[in-house]
């Protein structure tokens, strides 16, 4: 019972360290694009809108789901879980909503990857040059801590009841 | 058990245990012994060549991480590292070890933590994400300047169809039971 405890604290305090990134995460810029002297912080969601009014519909959407519905609803069906830990109600769909969290959660790493790919090729002097910024840092931390927070989350919890067990 | 038939948890609705069959982990094997020579490929091609007036600059997937940790974003190159080479590389390794053991009727040591292993870096193997991003980041330099793919986006392609194709066909049932007739 003390090792569920420690995962269940250790699941609700990463839940938490990432809700409050969550924001900052949004706000800040995740990186500035130089190019031919025209400097340009771009957010996460600057950065769909940009796509988006290239008139790349179909791939904004794509990269606005990865990296803002996602998280956020990660973090949400994450919160919702742990706040019904130890209740005998709906076990059989929070344990479907973890197995999904677990397996599509990993999806928002296409921004950091999208973000190392522009760093690299970004070097280009005054031409243009890509530099990452503190936005970037934040985003990184709450998958992270979303990740691990439903890798401790097990399963097994879910099942974890005060009351006895009703068949 | 009847063919074609699964075990599920009557409460949860998990499958505890699906019939298997003469099922073997021979493409399992194939797929990561593949995989591992893809990961050499794509680590070492460059994957897209970026051009802005006659200037040109190539990628590989660890010059985004050295240069993230050249701008002192450390925590997101370690991140950018481990998702998208080293834990691929864990993950078809250990699937390697453990279905060429399965398959050889060998003996060797730590099967059963590898499998673990292999079981927990299957969420870590992000190649196919690395994929789209590459797609995003082209869509996003064409409105730059000259984006032109080069012979490692073939590969980094190619290297997530086999990590998706070995998630598949290394089912956690069949192997659970085919190392318990092995040891």
């Amino acid at each position: 019972m003390s090792d569920s405890n420690r995962r269940l604290q250790m699941a609700q305090a990463l839940v938490v360290t990432g809700l409050i990134l969550y924001v900052p995460a949004n706000v800040l810029p995740v990186m500035t694009m130089t190019v031919v002297g025209d400097v340009e912080p771009l957010t996460v969601l600057g950065g769909v809108q940009e796509l988006y009014d290239s008139g790349l519909a179909p791939i904004a959407g794509v990269v606005f789901l990865a990296s803002i519905v996602v998280p956020f609803c990660k973090l949400a069906a994450l919160s919702w879980l742990l706040l019904m830990h130890g209740s005998a109600r709906w076990q059989r769909q929070r344990g479907a909503l973890r197995r999904i969290v677990h397996t599509v959660g990993s999806w928002s790493m296409v921004d950091i990857f999208l973000l190392s790919i522009l760093v690299a090729v970004g070097q280009l002097g005054v031409l243009a040059s890509v530099q990452a910024e503190p936005g970037g840092l934040f985003f990184a931390a709450v998958l992270v801590c979303t990740l691990f927070a439903s890798e401790s989350y097990n399963s097994l919890m879910i099942w974890q009841t005060k009351e006895p067990l009703a068949t | 058990m009847p063919p074609k038939s699964a075990l599920v948890c009557q409460r949860c609705g998990v499958v505890v245990r699906r019939q298997t069959g003469e099922r073997s982990l021979q493409p399992s094997w194939a797929l990561a012994t593949t995989g591992l020579f893809l990961i050499v490929l794509a680590n070492v091609n460059p994957i897209l060549t970026f051009d802005v007036a006659g200037n040109t600059q190539s990628n590989l997937i660890i010059s985004g991480v050295l240069d993230l940790f050249g701008q002192g974003y450390w925590p997101v190159a370690a991140l950018v590292f481990f998702a998208g080479i080293a834990g691929p590389a864990l993950h078809l390794a250990s699937v390697w070890y453990v279905a060429a053991a399965c398959c050889l009727s060998l003996r060797w040591p730590g099967l059963h933590r590898a499998a673990k292993l292999a079981e927990v870096m299957e969420s870590w193997n992000l190649v196919p994400v690395y994929a789209v991003a590459t797609v995003v980041a082209v869509v996003k330099l064409d409105m730059l300047g000259t984006v032109a793919w080069q012979t490692g986006a073939f590969w980094v392609l190619a290297l997530s169809l086999c990590s998706l194709l070995a998630v598949q066909s290394f089912d956690r049932g069949l192997v659970e039971k085919r190392l318990e007739e092995l040891t």
